[in-house]
């Protein structure tokens, strides 16, 4: 599959925005529980922006805030988005099974939500992708084009 | 205790059960790929396994490659030449693989591996085959 330029500035925003909103709701919530929303708000956005990238909420606000504003230089990398895609629908799809779990399992909801962030922090942090770590053993028995 | 702390206490056992299964998983690899072999050559060299949805592997391990200064780097897709990637437990991309002169496997790495630390294992391979050398001279 060819490569194309990926800005990587606008992944670091996405996933600085899941470990911000992530850790609002985990400490908010002591406080005011119904901060809790902002998880299943989250599972909505990250599911919607992997299939929609227009409707991507933490990538807009990078293209059209704060990479015309100059706040965030952009960082275009050959690349191809499938994996990080990927990885932004599987950190949704996490957070949408923790947002099930969010009333009748609070502990186990939020504790689904923390390593969703921990995951996007170790990838803002360090570059280590395991969605797209995922991505690269379904490729590799087939299930995937990878 | 709060819900809050009992989440964070189980997303940290998470973590830390994660952390471990990577430890042991990332040792026994390392410990089959040893001595796996491929084509010699006149110097230790490295096969720099990568692919294309491999993100590291741009911005991190190929300019840390390109670093070392008139080392032999046999780039391999792991997608593409899956044997040669299995013989190597390759499991992760990059992965790097020290290999002697001789064509066998000295150290394996598996993620991003920093030059320091190739140039390191790179030295050890050079001092090892100097040895073999004189020893079957």
């Amino acid at each position: 599959m060819a490569l194309t330029t990926v800005d990587h500035s606008a992944l670091k925003v996405n996933q600085t925005g899941i470990v911000a909103t992530v850790l609002v709701a985990f400490f908010g919530s002591y406080f005011y529980q119904p901060l809790l929303v902002l998880i299943p708000l989250l599972a909505v956005v990250l599911l919607l922006g992997t299939f929609a990238p227009q409707l991507a909420l933490f990538k807009q606000i990078y293209f059209r805030v704060l990479k015309p504003a100059g706040i965030v230089k952009p960082r275009p990398v050959q690349d191809r988005p499938e994996p990080h895609n990927f990885a932004q629908g599987l950190g949704g799809v996490f957070l949408a099974i923790a947002s099930v779990f969010l009333l009748p399992l609070p502990v186990v909801g939020l504790a689904l939500s923390l390593l969703v962030a921990v995951l996007a922090f170790v990838n803002l942090a360090f570059g280590y992708c395991l969605g797209c770590q995922i991505y690269y053993q379904l490729g590799k028995v087939g299930l995937i084009r990878a | 205790m709060s819900v809050q702390l009992w989440a964070l206490a189980v997303a940290s056992a998470v973590v830390l059960a994660a952390a471990g299964l990577e430890i042991f998983r990332s040792s026994r690899a390392r410990r089959l790929a040893a001595g796996a072999t491929s084509a010699p050559a006149s110097e230790p060299y490295i096969l720099y396994f990568t692919g294309d949805g491999c993100t590291v592997c741009r911005t991190h391990q190929e300019p840390a490659l390109a670093r070392l200064d008139g080392v032999r780097v046999d780039k391999v897709d792991a997608i593409a030449e899956r044997e040669l990637a299995d013989r190597f437990h390759v499991y992760t991309l990059p992965t790097t693989v020290v290999m002697s002169a001789e064509g066998r496997a000295l150290h394996v790495n598996y993620g991003y591996a920093p030059s320091n630390k190739l140039d390191r294992q790179l030295a050890e391979a050079r001092i090892g085959s100097a040895m073999e050398r004189t020893a079957t001279a």
